[in-house]
């Protein structure tokens, strides 16, 4: 190995700990010096470490966590960047983090998700073993462009890869489509049953991508997902090996449902509300299965995970709780509503609406999502904080609440006095960054980790 | 009083929360007690154009070009154009403003007619212009500052017998070299400011409606709103753009 690999090595390894002694997260910018130095230091650090990529617009964090749960229940240790760093820089930093001064590597298994333009890049070096791609909808188009280029960029990484199997969502028509792309094995994960808010209000592929024409569903799950057909041609949706087959209850903190997984039937309570959270742990059996592991054994590992940070996470503060619900584009911010439509109990929803590059400076998506679902009623407050407070004010006006219903609080001291003073349970939508920052010290006050640890 | 809204092509020119203008459109109709209706058409449905006031084209993809090309040639082209000319209101953004012109030419200089409706045309390029975006309204227009968020590759050129919907004072604008942006011809709006360009500046909107209602009825009476959070949500808008141009 060459001088330049260390050098890389070395200043990754030294920056990482002067940004932990200031006790900042240093989760980034060791990877991007790193990389800058030496390009190829990803292929050195991750040969001959089994890597299972998880890609797509919603559901990477918490189905990442899934299937470390799943590594874990099979005694099999994983790299994995848990922070949700995961642009080449985080995944570097990461995989840096795993080897000592001579470059010897400590664990040799990894669980990594990845942005969908950093996939691309990424699988230049890293070849996974597996890869994942949860869905494809409209996000951070002021980055990406357009949703076909999302398409495209996870494409380039699946040639890129060509000996990983590949286990796509068959009831996103987008993501189906990605097999043709595949050199090696394709699995395909899903739902055979319609979601608990099923609606189509939106769809990002509203013509056959094939030939143009008109898809029919028989059922739907969230906007365009579901069981799609093509009324002109023959394109559908395939038959997925990994489904779930019935939802058994739906709980405020988890769902019990049946699935199918290659063949077997297996019973399983997600450990976290919402359907799409369905979606997330068939993903992790899908692609836990291409790592090796049994259903059994990966069924165990869903029971048992946690939910990424700010991805439905609970904060209990004295007598009231605090849930956090990481929002960033409409699709992921309409399962989020309708989450927050079954709360009967009163409760205050604070919306906190962040335009920095991180959270996509465009923050038009948020009247894409269908805040009209909420209801402005007797016992539910609704407030509103972030750098765009005031757009998020203006989108709940036209969503039907009077001026007068909606509270808005300047900084995120005063949101922090707030909940501690509110006296009931309360559910934060935050854009990324003001997830990142609020969870920090509400986790602090009640004795969480922080996001790096 | 009514105003029949027709919203064209919501199935594929839906990119960027364009929807927050009808809803903005709708509501500001119906606080004001003046009845709305909104009817979609989508791809390969077919309506008589003449029968409605205000016409809303969002914004969209290339991929689905094609097929909107194709869906306009089998007749919608004919009925758009003799809405615009007939004094119809059009609200028309990004790609569907675009749309209206004569052409877009791509970057390999691929040319494409589009339906020749206002007199401009598009011309693509590599570099997109994303970014805030802030322009003043026209005399004819109000004379408002609008803010909105544009997001675009092509390059828009006015014709000579058309005027800017505004002039830009933060962005880039039609092509980012000659300060304008947006057209107003006939009761035709045109704007890259995409998505949702109207809940922010209800000005803009009420000057649309003036012209749709006018266009109807011979006369438009807006009576004034309480727009408390439209005006905090401009203002605020405004700060941070004059803010980051410092």
């Amino acid at each position: 190995m060459g001088i330049r690999f260390y050098a890389a090595l070395w200043v990754c390894k030294a920056v990482r700990l002067a940004l932990r002694v200031l006790k900042r997260g240093g989760t980034t910018l060791p990877g991007k010096l790193a990389f800058k130095l030496c390009p190829d230091i990803l292929a050195r650090l991750s040969s001959g470490v089994d890597t299972l990529i998880i890609t797509g617009t919603n559901g990477k964090t918490t189905t990442s966590r899934m299937a470390e749960q799943i590594m874990l229940s099979a005694r099999v240790p994983c790299i994995a960047n848990r922070s949700g760093a995961n642009l080449m820089s985080g995944v570097v930093t990461e995989f840096a983090d795993n080897v000592n001064l001579f470059g010897k590597k400590r664990l040799h298994h990894a669980v990594i998700e990845c942005d969908e333009a950093a996939f691309a890049v990424v699988t230049k070096y890293l070849k996974p073993r597996a890869i994942a791609v949860t869905n494809i909808f409209r996000d951070q188009l002021d980055r990406y462009g357009e949703v076909t280029h999302t398409l495209e960029c996870i494409r380039t990484g699946i040639k890129n890869s060509a000996g990983a199997a590949l286990c796509l969502n068959a009831d996103c028509p987008l993501t189906a489509s990605l097999a043709q792309s595949a050199a090696g094995e394709v699995t395909y994960f899903g739902m055979n049953v319609p979601s608990d808010n099923a609606s189509g209000a939106l769809s990002d592929v509203p013509r056959c991508l094939r030939c143009g024409g008109s898809y029919e569903y028989d059922f739907r799950t969230f906007a365009h997902l579901g069981g799609w057909r093509c009324t002109d041609c023959d394109s559908r949706r395939p038959e997925p090996d990994v489904a779930v087959s019935a939802v058994a209850s739906r709980g405020a903190d988890e769902t019990r449902a049946h699935f199918s997984a290659f063949g077997e039937a297996l019973e399983i309570t997600v450990p976290l509300p919402g359907d799409y959270n369905l979606y997330n742990a068939a993903t992790a059996l899908c692609v836990t299965h291409a790592m090796g592991i049994d259903s059994g054994t990966a069924a165990a590992g869903i029971e048992q995970a946690h939910c990424g940070f700010g991805r439905m996470e609970r904060f209990d503060l004295g007598d009231i709780s605090v849930r956090m619900i990481l929002v960033k584009n409409p699709a992921g911010c309409d399962r989020a509503l309708d989450y927050l439509t079954g709360i009967s109990e009163a409760h205050t929803c604070v919306f906190c609406l962040n335009d920095n590059i991180a959270d996509g400076t465009d923050i038009s998506w948020i009247w894409d999502a269908g805040f009209e679902r909420l209801s402005f009623s007797e016992g539910k407050r609704f407030a509103v904080s972030g750098t765009r407070a005031e757009d998020m004010a203006l989108r709940l006006k036209y969503a039907g609440a009077a001026e007068e219903d909606i509270l808005k609080i300047r900084s995120e001291a005063q949101l922090l006095d707030f909940i501690e003073r509110s006296g009931e349970n309360i559910y934060i939508l935050p854009t990324y960054t003001a997830m990142l920052s609020l969870r920090d010290k509400l986790g602090a006050r009640c004795g969480k980790e922080r996001f790096w640890r | 009083m009514e105003i029949k809204i027709c919203h064209l092509y919501p199935d594929v020119l839906n990119l960027y929360g364009d929807r927050g203008n009808i809803i903005c459109l709708e509501r500001r109709l119906n606080w004001r007690g003046i009845g709305c209706s909104v009817t979609e058409l989508p791809l390969g449905e077919k309506a008589a154009l003449s029968d409605f006031d205000l016409f809303f084209i969002g914004g969209g993809q290339d991929f689905e070009q094609e097929l909107l090309l194709a869906d306009l040639a089998s007749g919608k082209a004919d009925d758009i154009r003799a809405a615009a000319a007939d004094g119809k209101t059009f609200l028309c953004i990004c790609g569907g403003y675009q749309l209206m012109g004569a052409y877009y030419q791509t970057a390999e200089g691929h040319k494409c007619d589009f339906l020749g409706a206002v007199d401009l045309y598009t011309v693509g390029a590599r570099e997109r212009m994303i970014g805030n975006l802030s322009f003043k309204l026209g005399e004819e227009s109000g004379g408002y500052e609008v803010i909105g968020f544009e997001n675009h590759s092509g390059r828009t050129f006015l014709g000579s017998g058309v005027s800017p919907l505004g002039t830009v004072t933060s962005g880039f604008g039609n092509n980012g070299a000659d300060k304008t942006e947006g057209v107003r011809w006939n009761n035709v709006f045109g704007t890259y400011s995409h998505g949702p360009v109207l809940p922010k500046n209800p000005a803009l909107c009420d000057e649309i409606l003036r012209c749709a209602l006018e266009r109807r009825y011979g006369r438009a009476e807006l009576t004034p709103l309480a727009d408390g959070f439209e005006q905090d949500a401009h203002r605020a808008a405004l700060e941070m753009i004059n803010r980051k141009k410092q």
